[in-house]
């Protein structure tokens, strides 16, 4: 068997250990595991549905760049929750151990861990890309903290029209 | 070795053991204590702003000082803990809901996984049920035959410091939305509990200081910023230039008027902050259109009421002015903005606190003629309401065209939508002024979500701790606008026009903020309007 293939084949199981995996650094985690429904469960629907779309890039190795928009997803809830940053971008780091894992428990495939230097490398490269993005999500909630506050102080001035000087205020830059 | 390796990476991740076994954590929650660091919690009253509230007429805020959260002492009074065991007991004995919610709730957990600071945070006492347990430890301790004999085995717990400060972090990471005890089989309102738990917390001085301080910019100048008449007065004229700028027609709205036929008051953040100032125009345009005999107040100039995130005594002062106000002027009935907790303060408390108000019509609609016997009592009736009966008797010229570079979506604001069930007359407006799509069926109506910043805690120090808990609508929110490239999100709330700005700057930047009346005055034809084509409707710049 190729190492894609495995990969490919052990999709599902990967993905549901790396998921879970991620839902456990919650406190309150079973129910982020258990309710499949996204909109009544966000965090666990957001942390599934980015992280299959990361992992089926990764066994592509595909371009970094295509990564963003699941591992932003990601970041942005990670990064407004009570995680240092390293506690934030590591659970991405967990699919290589989990891959592993997973190929070695098969006999059939337990040689293919030897070939895994080429995907590990790729998940690398998503980690320090997520971390670009964990500071960008940062830097964001900074704009809009300093947006709010701008507002509110002109506010607080009982001189020009308030209404006004917020015309001037230049939108939040994306 | 992998596996090996990986609890290595689990234990830099998470190093405290998972607390929460089931929905309901049943052992050791009690026990550990809160943290308070930059970020997870708001900043404290300023000390003059207590000191000026204590001093007034009917008011009670005791203990004024410089404190912090995060210092060990917190300065309270002496005989705090004395304060509070008797200000809960003369509570339970005031509000029967208050014991009946102490007392009933059977730990079935269904509430459980309901809240949105829950579902943003995972932290299990913010799960309601457990949120209202930290009162109810407290009751059970020291008002309950059982807990005073067994103690903790019958859930029972000491009030202690440290208590005290659970209470003070979970009490302002609840937004008294309500949307727990829909849920509830027994009704069990945590909203209450939690209005309980910041009253009795003021009676030792602990509060914060973006509810105290436009608390007191009310009471003085009647908005919550403070403005005084004449600048109110400015910024709606400011309003009123901008109109004429798009439509060519002038507007002149009146203030204070004597035997005008309707007051009209909206939350002050409509006149002076981006994006109510739209909403704002959306009224002058609207009462412009249809002609009615209304005036503004300079000193009832707001709607908004953050007494209600104090306590029963300051909520009901503030209130009290809308009617003093239109007593004063001698009006038929009150007209009201597009508001939240607004309408939960006029819906469920005025008539019993400051009612009733004789002087006062059952409002009729005298374009019309509808009475609106649902507000035989109140006399004030919501915008949303005035409007949709105009729409429905074919009052309004309409261009929904004109609304063609929005593709809107509607957020329920708690407060209109459970705390008064005004659900179908903002979606039948949307109807005629726009194009637009519902989001998902379990966060909208009675069982929408927050917008995560009401209740006062609209500050910016939390703002991390906000974008959490405004995860699960903005979750909704994203889907209808990679589904249905929705870019507006529409509610009848100024807090939400505020909050849900910065919610959406974070987690769906492309998808902007309005008010439902904005909508109705950028469709409304008026007569004798010069208007050329606006791009962004009323948000377009002219020079
Ligand atoms: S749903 Fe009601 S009865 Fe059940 S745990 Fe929650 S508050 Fe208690
Ligand atoms: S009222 Fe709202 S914020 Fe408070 S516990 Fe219930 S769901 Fe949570």
């Amino acid at each position: 068997m190729k190492l894609e293939e495995a990969l490919h084949n052990n999709r599902y199981k990967i993905v549901d250990r790396w998921v879970q995996y991620t839902l456990e650094t919650y406190k309150a985690s079973q129910f982020f595991t258990r309710e499949k429904d996204s909109f009544a469960n966000p965090i666990g629907g957001t942390v599934r549905d980015s992280l299959r779309k990361i992992f089926s890039l990764l066994i592509k190795n595909q371009e970094t760049a295509n990564y963003k928009e699941p591992l932003s997803r990601l970041m942005h809830l990670r990064s407004v929750q009570e995680f240092t940053p390293s506690q934030a971008v590591a659970p991405l780091n967990a699919v290589k151990h989990i891959t592993r894992d997973v190929l070695a428990a098969d006999k059939a495939t337990k040689l293919l861990i030897g070939e895994l230097y080429d995907f590990e490398f790729s998940v690398d490269l998503a980690v320090l890309a997520a971390f670009d993005l964990y500071v960008e999500c940062r830097e964001k909630i900074y704009k809009i903290r300093v947006e709010e506050i701008r507002s509110g102080k002109e506010l607080l001035t009982d001189g020009a029209c308030p209404s006004k000087a917020l015309k001037n205020i230049t939108d939040i830059k994306r | 070795m992998a596996v090996a390796k990986l609890e290595q990476l689990s234990q830099s991740v998470a190093q405290d053991p998972s607390m929460a076994t089931g929905a309901v954590p049943t052992n050791d929650w009690m026990d550990i204590p809160v943290v308070f660091k930059p970020g997870n919690y708001a900043y404290p009253a300023k000390k003059d702003k207590v000191e000026y509230l204590d001093s007034q007429k009917g008011l009670h805020f005791p203990n004024a000082r410089e404190w912090s959260p995060e210092d060990d002492d917190w300065k309270l009074p002496e005989n705090w803990k004395e304060i509070i065991i008797d200000g809960l007991g003369e509570r339970l004995e005031k509000f029967r809901s208050l014991k009946i919610f102490m007392d009933c709730c059977v730990r079935c957990g269904a509430c459980a996984d309901k809240c949105h600071f829950y579902l943003g945070t995972g932290d299990p006492k913010n799960m309601p049920v457990l949120r209202a347990e930290l009162l109810r430890s407290v009751y059970r301790n020291d008002f309950t035959l059982a807990g005073k004999i067994l103690g903790k085995m019958a859930g029972g717990r000491e009030m202690t410091v440290g208590v005290l400060k659970e209470w003070f972090m979970y009490s302002y990471q609840c937004t008294e939305c309500r949307r727990c005890s829909v849920f509830c089989p027994y009704g069990i309102d945590t909203a209450e509990v939690t209005i309980m738990l910041r009253e009795l917390l003021h009676l030792v001085g602990v509060g914060i200081n973006w509810i105290l301080e436009p608390v007191s910019n009310s009471n003085r100048t009647g908005n919550h910023m403070g403005l005084q008449p004449h600048t109110f007065k400015d910024n709606v004229d400011f309003l009123t230039e901008d109109i004429e700028n798009l439509t060519g027609i002038k507007i002149e709205p009146t203030f204070n008027r004597k035997g005008a036929e309707i007051l009209f008051i909206t939350p002050s953040a409509d006149v002076f902050a981006e994006p109510g100032l739209y909403t704002a125009m959306g009224y002058l345009i609207l009462f412009e259109h249809i002609g009615i005999d209304y005036t503004w107040s300079t000193y009832s100039s707001e709607g908004g009421n953050f007494g209600l995130f104090t306590n029963n005594e300051a909520m009901k002062k503030l209130n009290a002015k809308m009617y003093a106000e239109a007593e004063r002027l001698g009006v038929k009935f009150i007209l009201g903005g597009e508001c939240g907790h607004m309408w939960r303060v006029l819906h469920q408390y005025m008539d019993t606190m400051n009612g009733p108000a004789d002087f006062l019509e059952v409002p009729t609609s005298p374009i019309t003629g509808t009475v609106f016997d649902n507000a035989a009592s109140t006399k004030m009736i919501h915008v949303s309401e005035f409007t949709a009966d105009l729409i429905k008797h074919g009052k309004l010229n309409l261009d929904k065209s004109r609304n063609s570079h929005v593709k809107a979506t509607y957020h329920d604001s708690c407060n209109t939508a459970r705390a008064m069930g005004l659900m179908d007359e903002p979606r039948y407006i949307l109807d005629h002024v726009v194009d637009w799509v519902e989001m998902p069926e379990n966060t909208i109506r009675e069982k929408t979500f927050c917008c995560g910043s009401g209740t006062g805690l609209n500050t910016d120090e939390i703002m991390e701790l906000r974008m959490r808990s405004g995860l699960p609508r903005a979750n909704a929110v994203k889907y209808v606008e990679e589904k249905h490239g929705v870019n507006l999100l529409s509610c009848v709330c100024a807090i939400d026009r505020a909050t849900l700005t910065s919610l959406m700057d974070y987690w769906n930047p492309n998808v902007g903020v309005c008010g439902v009346t904005e909508l109705v005055g950028n469709a409304i034809v008026l007569e004798g309007e010069t208007r050329g084509e606006l791009d962004e409707g009323l948000r377009t710049m002219v020079f």
